[in-house]
């Protein structure tokens, strides 16, 4: 006998709390009623004076027995009182089904999950009708799909629903979780049983800890497979138009391999490998390309393994930025080498006399020249006349120094030049909110000013002055264009792998605040920064692109992992249980004990509740003798 | 706020067609509308007797004189003014019951007063406690009515109740005979029977108009009880059951039958009334059909 809804303490302090109120309850009802009459002489000249001598606080105590026995049924049904041994009675398992993409796998005409299906709907058939079962999907996350249910067909449903995932398996963390869900929401702790390949990396496998109550069903998948493990792509640093390429294959298997692999862009070939993979290693191929147009670069194994999700991969390259630079000069041949050697412009020279202040796109270049309206885009002023200088000029002095550069701005970065002598100079008079990009002796010779349009004056020419030949010169103007256009600067780097846990190097200069990372429809995606390393998460399968300044690194979640090796524990039940006794070793009587209650309380009200029995009585005969029923007397 | 009137116009408006009627011949002065036997001033001839010297000439019948040569007195019918008095309970015991038993008795004192001023009958108001009160003289029309009604909305009930004092007091305070209405429960420890008996047998007719409250003849209550007798304030601790409820209303109705019977026994008649019972229906109810107004 035992209960099966509340606990012993918990099932007498209920019934204690309850008890003491129907009998407080009892006695401020049976207490005297004072009233006050016209006279007393008819009280007293009744037949039978009933003065009581003793005042008794239970006037009428089977009526409170009654009630009690009532209430004790009443509370013995919530409880759930069952008749039997509790030891087999309704313990709480925990059915962990392995969703990697590795149970996409096929294996004759069904796939692993469909095995996995069937064997844990052949597990939860073999269990006792009152267990309860939680199904659980372990991909990269532990996801309940049904808490703790003793109903089969809502089981039969959770599992019936289960397919593959996008992300491997971390089956440490589904274990943990089986293990909380059990201590916390479980009644009685039943078995954890783990249904799946069980493919996880080589690391995990050596410190995985099943629970004492750990049950394996595995699932035989294919023993032998080669894939893509990573594919990247990032620019070359010496030449914008080339692509350097990455890929990493790896066997599986326990078979040695010979795979060929290709690589397409645009539907043609440009690189082929044949790999040859001894059982367990990873293999790497790198090559470059050059390209300037956007297209698919898809990387395929040519293979004929049954699990094929990795054997293809396919990144999207985008087409090369170009920013159009307009410079308006009367002496183009001057500035012509300048711009020519900084890459990723398409510099577009005219006399002053063709300016046009509509244009809004690209930079805008001014030698000598103030034109009669402030351009549209953004600008760079080389020298402009005094009065009529975008930054007020202070004076024009000559035989200036250029000594000093404003180094922590993206417009000074890497410029190091000192000393350089300039013939004359305007020395400005910079606005609250300037950048001074370069100073002299006298004062600031580089203003830029932030905003929209964005404007650099330079109170010199650089080429007819001291920096003609120096380095410094294209180095400035390439800053002053990134600056303006970051977007035709921006470095790309593109990288195909599996979703879950994503770790991103960043460079040294990344300001962690201008760092974002998002969705493939540009929705944010939590991340954290520790040091220089960040990490986001994602469960889903998809792009997700991580903006760091001027770099732009695109990751293309897509690609599945299988784990490195098949898990085989040792010291834990494997394989399917017998199946459980049909009929359970308890009983359930709370419905008789309900009827029970409910019937005390119907009878109590009948035979002791206020029933106005004055009309019976002047209307009938009294049931007995005295007027009152033999069960009255007794009080 | 206005106080609420006793009664309302409406009912003033049917009490108009009743008056108040007694049996017995009470001697008085001409103007009463019912007739006594006693012989008076009156135009309905009564009897002839023998002339006594002093008697009124004017009523010797002479043509019998002259036919006998004997002098005979015509004798004539007369129709008194005959006092009505108003005997209203203001003890405690009037108080008890869900509805005040006070307050029911003054609304039909307020009707009973209301039909004999219509009938330009003389009411006396006397409220009665454990002696009597102050009493309340009014006739001469409806349009005393207003006073006498403020006088019973002035009436506090108090004290307990003692018939044979009142009795005693009674006699001596109205020596004229006439009709006597009592209004009250007649709840007295020492019995009211004998001092009813006494005010009977001095020459009053008796209306006696017994008011009780629901609970007063059938209490609701059921199980242990604590009871205080309004009027003197004893206490008693009973278990009151179905039993002892059947023998409370037993001794009950055997004191109402008492009262009845001594109310009927010199002519006089008897009125039982419950609380729950409209004034309207009490007066053109018991109150009509005991013959006490017509």
């Amino acid at each position: 006998m035992f209960f099966l809804n509340l606990s012993l303490p918990e099932f007498l302090a209920i019934l204690g709390s309850l008890s003491g109120v129907v009998v407080a309850l009892y006695l401020l009802d049976r207490m005297r009623k004072h009233h006050t009459v016209a006279t007393l002489r008819f009280f007293a000249a009744t037949e039978k004076p009933p003065v009581l001598k003793h005042r008794r606080k239970l006037q009428q105590p089977w009526s409170l027995l009654l009630q009690l026995l009532s209430l004790l049924l009443l509370l013995l049904a919530i409880a759930q009182l069952r008749l039997g041994s509790p030891v087999r009675y309704s313990r709480d398992h925990v059915l962990i089904l392995d969703v990697s993409p590795w149970m996409a796998a096929r294996l004759g005409p069904n796939r692993l999950i469909d095995q996995a299906r069937s064997a844990a709907r052949a597990y939860v058939n073999a269990l006792p009708l009152a267990d309860r079962v939680m199904v659980v999907r372990a991909g990269v996350l532990a996801t309940p799909a049904l808490l703790f249910e003793s109903d089969r067909n809502k089981i039969q449903v959770a599992i019936d629903q289960t397919q593959p995932g996008a992300a491997s398996l971390n089956l440490q963390g589904a274990l943990d979780f089986a293990r909380r869900a059990q201590r916390v929401q479980a009644q009685r702790p039943g078995e954890v049983v783990f249904i799946g390949a069980a493919r996880i990396p080589n690391e995990e496998a050596a410190r995985l800890d099943p629970p004492p109550n750990f049950r394996f069903i595995p699932i035989a998948g294919p023993t032998e497979h080669v894939g893509l493990r990573k594919m990247s792509v990032h620019r070359a640093m010496d030449d914008p138009d080339t692509w350097e390429v990455f890929l990493a294959v790896k066997n599986y298997g326990s078979a040695p391999r010979s795979i060929p692999g290709i690589v397409n862009f645009g539907g043609a070939p440009v690189a082929t490998r044949r790999f040859e993979l001894a059982p367990g290693v990873e293999q790497s191929f790198s090559f470059r390309f050059k390209t300037r147009a956007a297209g698919w670069l898809e990387a395929r194994l040519a293979t004929q393994d049954v699990f094929r999700q990795d054997s293809r991969a396919i990144l999207e390259l985008p087409p090369r930025g170009v920013a159009p630079v307009t410079i308006y000069s009367a002496e183009p041949d001057l500035l012509r080498p300048v711009f020519t050697a900084i890459p990723g412009i398409q510099a577009n020279f005219l006399p002053p006399a063709k300016y046009d202040p509509k244009a809004r796109t690209g930079v805008v270049v001014l030698d000598h020249f103030a034109p009669p309206s402030l351009p549209a885009a953004d600008s760079v002023w080389l020298e402009p006349p005094a009065n009529q200088s975008p930054i007020p000029v202070q004076n024009i002095q000559s035989g200036v120094k250029l000594n000093r550069w404003q180094a922590d701005h993206p417009l000074g970065v890497g410029l190091r030049a000192r000393d350089i002598e300039l013939a004359g100079a305007e020395i400005f008079r910079p606005a609250p909110g300037d950048i001074v990009v370069a100073r002299a002796d006298a004062g600031p010779v580089i203003v830029a000013r932030p905003g929209q349009p964005r404007m650099v004056v330079l109170g010199f020419h650089p080429v007819r002055s001291g920096m003609k030949y120096q380095l410094t010169t294209p180095l400035l103007f390439a800053n002053i264009i990134r600056w303006m256009e970051p977007d035709a600067f921006r470095s790309w780097e593109l990288t195909a792998g599996a979703a879950g846990t994503v770790d991103v190097e960043l460079e040294a200069e990344t300001d962690p605040k201008t760092v974002r990372v998002q969705t493939e429809d540009g929705k944010p995606l939590p991340f954290t920064i520790e040091g220089k390393t960040l990490r986001f998460f994602t469960a889903d399968p998809g792009i997700v692109r991580v903006l760091t300044g001027d770099r732009e690194l695109v990751y293309s979640l897509t690609l599945p992992q299988p784990g490195d090796a098949v898990w085989k524990p040792a010291n834990v039940k494997q394989g399917l249980p017998g199946r459980a006794p049909a009929a359970p070793l308890s009983r359930d009587i709370w419905q008789w004990l309900a009827l029970a209650g409910a019937a005390g309380l119907i009878a109590d009200w009948i035979l002791y509740g206020r029933i106005d029995r004055r009309g019976r009585t002047a209307k009938g005969a009294p049931a007995s003798e005295s007027g009152l029923p033999w069960w009255r007397k007794a009080s | 706020m206005k106080p609420q009137p006793l009664i309302d116009s409406a009912l003033l408006e049917k009490l108009e067609r009743l008056a108040i009627r007694w049996q017995k011949s009470f001697p008085g002065l001409v103007g009463g509308h019912n007739i006594s036997h006693f012989a008076g001033p009156g135009q309905e001839f009564l009897d002839h007797r023998q002339f006594h010297h002093g008697d009124d000439l004017r009523a010797v019948n002479w043509r019998a004189y002259l036919r006998l040569e004997k002098l005979f007195l015509k004798m004539f019918q007369v129709e008194p003014r005959i006092p009505v008095r108003i005997l209203l309970d203001c003890t405690n015991s009037m108080t008890t019951g869900g509805i005040s038993k006070f307050d029911y008795a003054r609304k039909l004192a307020a009707a009973l007063c209301y039909v004999g001023l219509v009938r330009l009958d003389t009411i006396c108001i006397q409220p009665f406690g454990e002696h009597l009160g102050d009493s309340f003289l009014c006739g001469g029309g409806r349009h005393r009515f207003i006073p006498a009604v403020n006088f019973l909305q002035g009436l506090k009930p108090s004290g307990r109740t003692s018939y044979f004092q009142i009795a005693r007091e009674f006699i001596s305070t109205y020596p004229q005979k006439g009709l006597l209405i009592i209004l009250s429960d007649f709840l007295d420890d020492a019995g009211c029977e004998r001092p009813l008996q006494y005010l009977s047998d001095f020459g009053h007719e008796l209306i006696l108009v017994q008011v009780w409250a629901s609970e007063d003849r059938d209490p609701a209550w059921e199980g242990q009880l604590d009871l205080t007798d309004a009027e003197t304030g004893e206490t008693l601790e009973i278990g009151f059951d179905a039993a002892a409820r059947r023998n409370y209303v037993e001794a009950f109705d055997a004191f109402t039958r008492d009262i009845q019977r001594v109310g009927l026994r010199n002519g006089g008649r008897y009125v039982g009334v419950s609380t729950d019972t409209t004034i309207e229906e009490a007066v053109f109810g018991p109150l009509a059909r005991s013959g006490g107004l017509e």
